[in-house]
């Protein structure tokens, strides 16, 4: 009876899982055998990857995974985990790879790896309608809501190196903010709805996001110029470097025949998917 | 069974020098006792001198700390591997009788032969009507205790134990829970059972029964064995002060 | 509670109680000012404009909603059958509710296109993944409460390790623990088996006490009558302790599958598609938040109630084979 409970303990563990390989370096030759690739993606991030009406996974993002996905060769199934837990890396191939609008920094190097830049969103400061501020450097040391764990955070921490190729410069102009971070920059979004000054001063997230809400009849407006632009890149585990190879290439190609801006302009009206 | 052995006139329990505490409290004191084949003792004394706690070493639901207790054959110690099958050979009933409430009487009385000793359904639905109706109470079978009195309950765990073919029956105050108009009921039940030569060691505060069904009369007092007499010796010439005491105090009723 | 036979006066019988309800109900009401409410636009032909009445007005329609909520209540308290009273008061409470949400101004058309989707997708979901995860909590439970009673010096402390562990820390982190934790030695789970894995331990733990004092509440005789008839502890325990203790389990256990349901939520975080997953993520696109949080929340309240009905209907069962 008492050498039970470790025994069950150890069979319903080994029960429910399945053990998986861990070797990072094989995932490529195992999208190829089984024609099928794990993509994670962001379900709370309209019109990047959203639910639609068909309660699908749909939007910029998606199109452009399906399209890596079926230049691959194999059937596409979308996996939602929380932000945090896709930019923690060591993903053991719970999926193989994210399209997800992840901007490469310094610190997500260490545990993923980029392979390809598909577009550049603009990053830009909303503000209630009712605001007064006119410049983003009058948000000085107010209170600013952001998604935690995003670049628009780092941003406003003066911490964000964007170490992509072809990215523009970009200078710190809001001094000393209040930092409200959120699950995700949408809630801000909300609580930036409530009213001038009511939780939030202000909300950095991606201008297409802004946009987005702004069709959508949240009373917000866009302050200035964007503060930075973002590049935006597919995201794999370390270490399969024929996966790297095999997805730049293809990204380089849907960029060079069109494909990318073509999808930008579906989803955006505009061309993201080239440096301005 | 027990007819079968009934001759071979061994002792079926021998107790030595058998110690018992609770703690530091010394429960029970060089007790020394030999139950023979088809014996039946009463012990009695007053509340707290112990006879419970001997009768329930018997069966090991109390351990002892030091001496011996052999139940036919069987040394009974912390770390023996066939209690279970001693217990199934010694019947128990208990002041509060213990029937297993969310069972009908026939389920009490078939559990014990089909999960013990594996008994086929059928058979142990005959050994509990067997026994139910020498109790005298088969139309109570599909009852649940609740439904039944005192007097009836305590029939039925008699025949629950009767059940398992035991080679010998301990009770332990089988009647002082119950309401004064039962106790003639049950014992009538386990004089009964004592003509049929059943072995029994039975304590009790009905001196009549003890006169009526006795071999011997066992009296204890504070852990120890005081006197142990046939009961007409027992009754009528008591050695110890203690238990003239006690019998003036049971008897003047 | 066992109600007297004895009763006071009903309390909304005393003027003075009354009196003193009335004062409550007006002064709240003045301090929220509810000269821009329903009773303020209905009192405009006598006030005027509901914006300018100013201190007056506010006073006049404070004092008539108290009236009416006094009378209100005084119309409860002289309804005769105990039933009708409860019913009464709980459609009040939700006409309440409903008309409190019903002020946010929500997209009806917007969560009718989804209600079938999260009733299918998100219900199931958590349905499954907390029924999943309460039977094998009962089975930890079942072996943690023999093993905290057992005189055995490894079992009690690996029991009771377990259970101060798993009790000790916040659901979310049990998750986070086992999802991102169980890979670094080599085991890769899944989002589901990962939460059904952490519901399972974290509530086995804190049902490990409502079996221990299901089993310890059986009285002792019933072991000694058992062990007298030769029965092993397996089988007593199967076959006499189990039994007689599922009656006491059982309204405990129930409250704590109730409470799974909605802790299940927090599987969300890893991804699976249950109830609260959905009721964040699909009114995203159309920035549709509020409809999907509250339809979610009266989903959630749906599940509860006939959870509990079903809780009640076997607690009678066994009230009834108890007192056979």
């Amino acid at each position: 009876m008492k050498l039970l409970k470790p025994l069950l303990g150890t069979l319903l563990i080994a029960g429910l899982l399945s053990v998986n390989s861990a070797n990072a370096g094989a995932v490529l030759d195992k999208i190829m055998s089984s024609k099928t690739i794990k993509i994670a993606t962001d379900a709370n991030w309209p019109p990047q990857s959203f639910i639609n009406d068909d309660n699908k996974m749909d939007g910029f993002d998606v199109d452009v995974a399906r399209e890596i996905a079926k230049r691959l060769g194999a059937e596409v199934e979308f996996i939602t985990p929380n932000w945090d837990v896709i930019t923690a890396g060591n993903w053991y191939g719970r999926w193989d790879m994210h399209v997800g609008s992840m901007t490469p920094t310094k610190q997500r190097a260490k545990v993923l790896s980029f392979p390809a830049v598909y577009y550049y969103t603009p990053a830009s400061v909303a503000v209630h309608k009712s605001s007064k501020v006119s410049q983003v450097s009058a948000l000085s040391g107010m209170k600013i809501g952001t998604g935690t764990g995003t670049t628009f955070e780092l941003y406003l921490n003066h911490d964000l190196v964007i170490d992509a190729e072809g990215a523009p410069a970009f200078s710190y102009e809001i001094d000393n903010p209040v930092v409200k971070s959120y699950e995700t920059s949408v809630v801000a979004l909300d609580d930036l709805r409530l009213g001038n000054g009511v939780r939030l001063d202000g909300v950095v997230s991606s201008l297409p996001t802004i946009l987005e809400a702004i069709n959508n009849g949240y009373p917000l407006k866009v302050v200035g110029t964007p503060v930075f632009y973002e590049p935006l890149a597919v995201t794999v585990d370390l270490g399969d470097n024929e996966l790297n190879a095999k997805v730049a290439s293809i990204v380089a190609a849907m960029r060079t025949d069109g494909t990318l801006t073509t999808i930008s302009k579906k989803w955006y009206g505009v061309d993201y998917a080239t440096v301005k | 069974m027990s007819e079968t052995k009934h001759n071979t006139k061994g002792p079926i329990i021998s107790i030595r020098q058998m110690n018992k505490y609770y703690g530091d409290f010394h429960a029970l004191t060089d007790i020394n006792l030999e139950i023979s084949i088809g014996e039946r003792m009463v012990i009695c004394g007053p509340s707290g001198s112990g006879k419970s706690t001997l009768i329930r070493c018997l069966n090991r639901l109390e351990a002892h700390q030091s001496g011996s207790v052999n139940v036919n054959g069987v040394e009974l110690h912390q770390r023996m591997k066939d209690i279970d099958k001693v217990r199934s050979e010694v019947g128990m009933v208990f002041q509060h009788f213990n029937l297993f409430p969310h069972m009908t009487v026939l389920e009490n009385c078939t559990a014990g032969p089909m999960w013990v000793n594996k008994v086929p359904p059928e058979d142990a639905h005959n050994i509990a009507m067997k026994y139910l109706e020498r109790v005298n109470i088969p139309e109570q079978a599909d009852k649940y205790p609740a439904q039944l009195s005192g007097g009836q309950q305590q029939r039925v765990a008699i025949a629950r134990s009767l059940c398992m073919h035991p080679k010998v029956m301990l009770f332990d105050e089988p009647t002082s829970a119950l309401d004064p108009e039962m106790v003639s009921e049950v014992l009538d039940t386990m004089t009964d059972l004592a003509q049929s030569g059943m072995t029994m060691i039975v304590v009790t505060h009905e001196m009549g029964f003890a006169k009526k069904v006795a071999d011997r009369v066992v009296f204890m007092d504070e852990g120890r064995i005081v006197e142990s007499n046939e009961p007409i010796a027992f009754f009528e010439n008591p050695q110890s002060d203690r238990t003239k005491k006690f019998l003036s105090q049971v008897l003047v009723h | 509670m066992i109600q007297d036979t004895v009763t006071e006066d009903i309390i909304m019988r005393k003027p003075k109680f009354i009196a003193f309800l009335f004062t409550t109900i007006f002064i709240c009401f003045f301090i929220f000012d509810p000269s821009q409410s329903i009773v303020g636009h209905l009192l405009e032909p006598a006030l005027g404009d509901p914006e300018k009445s100013g201190f007056y007005g506010r006073c006049v329609t404070a004092s008539m909603s108290a009236v009416l909520l006094v009378l209100n209540l005084l119309a409860i308290s002289w309804i005769p059958n105990f039933r009708l009273q409860v019913i009464t008061v709980w459609l009040q409470l939700l006409i309440l509710f409903l008309s409190f949400f019903y002020s946010f101004d929500l997209s009806f058309e917007f969560i009718r296109s989804k209600i079938w989707f999260m009733v299918t997708q998100g219900i199931f979901t958590t349905l499954y993944v907390s029924a999943i995860s309460i039977v094998i909590a009962s089975f930890i439970a079942i072996i943690g409460a023999v093993a905290k009673m057992s005189s055995n010096g490894f079992a009690y402390a690996i029991a009771s390790f377990y259970t101060s562990f798993f009790r000790g820390l916040p659901l979310l982190m049990q998750v986070y623990l086992i999802y991102l934790g169980f890979p670094q030695i080599g085991y890769v789970i899944d989002a589901v088996p990962a939460g059904i894995i952490a519901l399972s331990l974290c509530y086995g733990a804190y049902m490990t006490e409502i079996f221990r004092a299901g089993i310890m509440s059986i009285d002792h005789g019933q072991w000694e009558g058992s062990r007298a008839l030769g029965f092993k502890f397996g089988l007593i325990m199967r076959k006499i302790i189990l039994p007689q203790s599922i009656p006491l389990i059982i309204p405990p256990t129930g409250n704590q599958f109730i409470a799974m349901l909605k802790d299940s939520s927090l599987v969300s975080v890893i991804g699976v598609w249950e109830l609260m997953f959905l009721a964040r993520t699909l009114g995203n696109k159309t920035f549709n938040h509020m409809e999907m949080l509250i339809t979610a929340a009266m989903l959630y309240w749906m599940m509860t109630m006939v959870l509990e009905l079903i809780q009640s209907r076997i607690e009678r069962k066994y009230k009834k084979q108890q007192s056979r």
